[in-house]
């Protein structure tokens, strides 16, 4: 019974150590984020956004006179875990502040803990729309809404291709599903008829027989939401089936991350996708974010990092202006938040049903000779866009 | 004192939020206490009467989703879930034994998995009714403060410990065993097989549905990804009951405490990012090598290890 005992004391223990003791002279900040799994792509290339930013910050002095020290938890996705990690930032870390996570379903978890043990929390790139629109004081939101995440691509759509048929193809999940709405109340309102608005399976292999389907329907234009694989698989096989479209378009997420261009190759090629950044944008900073990133890890970050990196500097401009740094003053003085960043200016208002949410201005890109371009509006574009695409036998 | 031991850890169990710890132990706690409740209610079918199922996360999430919908749908609380859910995953597991039951060992096992998956599906385009991927989010949780949902989740456990012991000490437990060590022989001693595997099936299932319903009240947000997952809720499911002990009464909760806590410990362990499933995998792949019948079910050989056994005179 006694070595029993021993064996549960150093289990115990083993649990306590987990939670490192924290310094004085720096401002710890851990950030949930999937790091395995499914949505580990994203989660790294955050991961990567967060360091760059905190390490500049310390760079120039930290933030009044503490330095960031920032570390990462897996989440892997899972609700019931990120829930956990953000329990134990709250209560056994004592930090006043909740940074990160992904995936819709783990925000919508970490946010309902935040608003009730009334912890700010900056929702960094998750899309669904429900999160801020719950009344939640102590929620804000940094990326757009999946609602408004294809703005420019609709504008880009009316204006330009003025499709009257439209193919909605969507994954199953909260991010496929409220995009897929969204566009088909925009293709409404552009007086383009949705023909086909089809679901497929989160980590699906085989689009054939959903593209036989849309080949039948002949869209001119096709739409689709997904997170990383599938978008590459989906362009690849429309290749291969060489399915004619005025125009092949994708609503961010997957269709934005430079994995999308060397995954789908030259399948990827004139693809214009919705996102929320690119790294051709004029903001102070984001040329500067985007080259250094690219020095460091070889590719460009997507609209993800962007995000994550700019979350950084207003974590760190709110914990400059706040009274205080308990739960409350951190609060107000992220919703007085009014920066420029490299993600684009940020300022978390309540407007059309949502709280705390930045209203930032949305970007189609294309794919032009393997890299984005940004195309819309007009004056953001980098390059002028390719519409109407080659079909796939003009191509080579 | 091997008798009075399920009361002194209930009642320790009991005193422990007097202890006033915080809202993150108290959520591993509950979490502990959560998956021992669907451990015990797996090794009641698949432990006790040998019909291996891949696919308790069909009832985890029906329950799941009974508890969603009353308050979605009727707009009352998410509670009544535990009432309701009886009849629903009831009439469920009926439909499910009633296809699947006909089938043995790894037929059975298949054909639960892809009913797992086909709940996910359905639930999934069911939009009108389930309201699909985007999931059913409880605005408000009853309370803040964890106590409460602690309780419940522990009467819940000890009323179906309560239950398992007293099934398989009884005639019908008999019947049990005798189907999965042989269910021709049993057959042929008059035992009706059919009947007494739907009952362990629904018996599993219902208690499955329970944790379904306080998964929802308790984590506030569902979507079919989540409570119907095949390897979160059916295969965790599995590991649970796999690593503590199949057929022990005890077995489940140690299980759980692994699975849970132990995961947690790895996890949190700083500067190890994502080399923690490695870790815990190597440590599972130990235990399921050394312990083939769980931590409870080779208890005798880890107190060997340890040089708790006094040696045979």
């Amino acid at each position: 019974m006694k070595r029993l005992l021993w064996v549960i004391a150093v289990l115990f223990v083993f649990t306590l150590l987990a939670v490192p003791v924290l310094a004085a002279d720096t401002f710890d900040l851990v950030i949930p984020l999937p790091l395995t799994g499914k949505q580990a792509k994203f989660g790294e290339i955050m991961k990567r956004s967060y360091e760059m930013a905190a390490e500049e910050i310390n760079a120039k002095g930290g933030v009044k006179g503490k330095k960031l020290a920032l570390s990462f938890e897996d989440s892997a996705g899972k609700p019931e875990t990120a829930r956990a990690i953000v329990e134990k930032l709250i209560d056994v870390k004592k930090q006043p502040l909740i940074v990160g996570e992904y995936t819709s379903a783990c925000a919508k978890a970490v946010a309902a803990v935040a608003e009730e043990r009334k912890t700010p929390y900056l929702v960094v790139a998750s899309a669904d729309d429900a999160i801020t629109k719950q009344n939640y004081k102590y929620v804000f939101r940094q990326n757009q809404v999946n609602d408004h995440y294809a703005d420019a691509f609709t504008s880009f759509l009316k204006e330009v291709v003025k499709p009257k048929t439209i193919a909605i193809l969507y994954e199953s999940s909260a991010f496929g599903t409220s995009g897929s709405e969204a566009m088909e109340r925009d293709a409404k309102k552009i007086g383009a008829q949705v023909v086909l608005n089809e679901k497929f399976e989160t980590g699906a292999i085989d689009f054939k027989p959903l593209l036989s389907k849309v080949k039948a329907a002949q869209p001119e234009v096709i739409y689709s939401v997904s997170y990383a694989n599938e978008a590459q698989l989906l362009m690849k096989q429309i290749k291969e089936l060489r399915l004619d479209a005025k125009l092949f378009s994708g609503g961010a997420a997957g269709f934005a991350i430079p994995e999308f261009i060397e995954g789908a190759k030259d399948a990827a090629e004139y693809v214009v996708s919705a996102t929320l950044w690119t790294t051709q944008l004029k903001y102070p900073g984001t040329k500067e974010f985007a080259e250094k990133y690219k020095a460091k890890y070889k590719d460009y970050p997507s609209y993800h990092g962007a995000s994550a990196y700019a979350a950084v500097y207003v974590t760190a401009d709110a914990l400059k202006r706040a009274k205080d740094w308990t739960q409350d003053g951190i609060r107000d003085a992220l919703k007085a938040t009014d920066l420029k960043t490299a993600f684009g200016p940020v300022k978390f208002e309540d407007k059309e049903g949502y709280q705390n949410q930045n209203f930032a201005e949305t970007l189609a890109i294309q794919v032009q000779k393997g890299e984005f371009e940004t195309i819309w509006p007009k004056n953001h574009a980098s390059k002028p866009y390719v519409y109407p695409v080659p079909s796939w036998k003009e191509r080579r | 004192m091997k008798r009075y031991i399920t009361y002194i850890v209930l009642g320790l169990l009991a005193l422990l939020p007097l202890l006033g710890l915080n809202s993150y132990l108290m959520h591993i706690l509950i979490l502990v206490i959560m998956w021992s409740v669907i451990g015990m209610a797996w090794n009641l079918l698949s432990g006790y009467c040998g019909q291996v199922s891949f696919g308790h996360a069909a009832f985890f999430g029906v329950g799941a989703y009974t508890a969603g919908m009353l308050y979605s749908k009727l707009g009352i609380s998410g509670w009544w879930g535990f009432p309701a859910s009886v009849f629903v995953v009831a009439v469920f597991a009926l439909g499910i034994g009633y296809i699947c039951l006909r089938l043995r060992g790894p037929y059975f096992a298949l054909a639960t998995l892809s009913m797992g998956v086909i709940f996910r599906i359905v639930a999934e385009n069911l939009v009108g009714v389930t309201g699909g991927d985007l999931g059913i989010m409880i605005r408000e949780r009853t309370w803040i403060d964890k106590t409460w949902y602690f309780y419940i989740i522990l009467i819940v456990a000890a009323a179906t410990y309560y239950l398992v012991r007293k099934v398989i000490e009884s005639k019908l437990g008999y019947y049990f065993v005798a189907i999965r060590e042989d269910q021709d022989a049993a057959e042929s001693l008059g035992i009706n097989t059919t009947k007494y595997k739907t009952i362990a099936l629904i018996l599993s299932a219902v208690i499955t549905g329970f944790a379904g319903v306080f998964y929802t009240n308790y984590m506030g947000y569902i979507d079919p990804k989540v409570v119907f997952a095949l390897h979160d809720i059916s295969i965790i499911t599995i590991m649970v009951v796999m690593v503590g002990g199949v057929a022990t009464y005890w077995g489940p909760v140690v299980g759980a405490i692994i699975m849970v806590l132990l995961a947690e410990a790895i996890r949190s362990i700083p500067k190890l990012g994502t080399a923690h499933h490695t870790l815990f995998g190597v440590l599972l792949i130990v235990i399921i090598i050394f312990l083939p019948n769980g931590i409870v079910g080779d208890f005798s050989k880890l107190k060997r290890l340890f040089g708790m056994r006094r040696p045979a005179p």
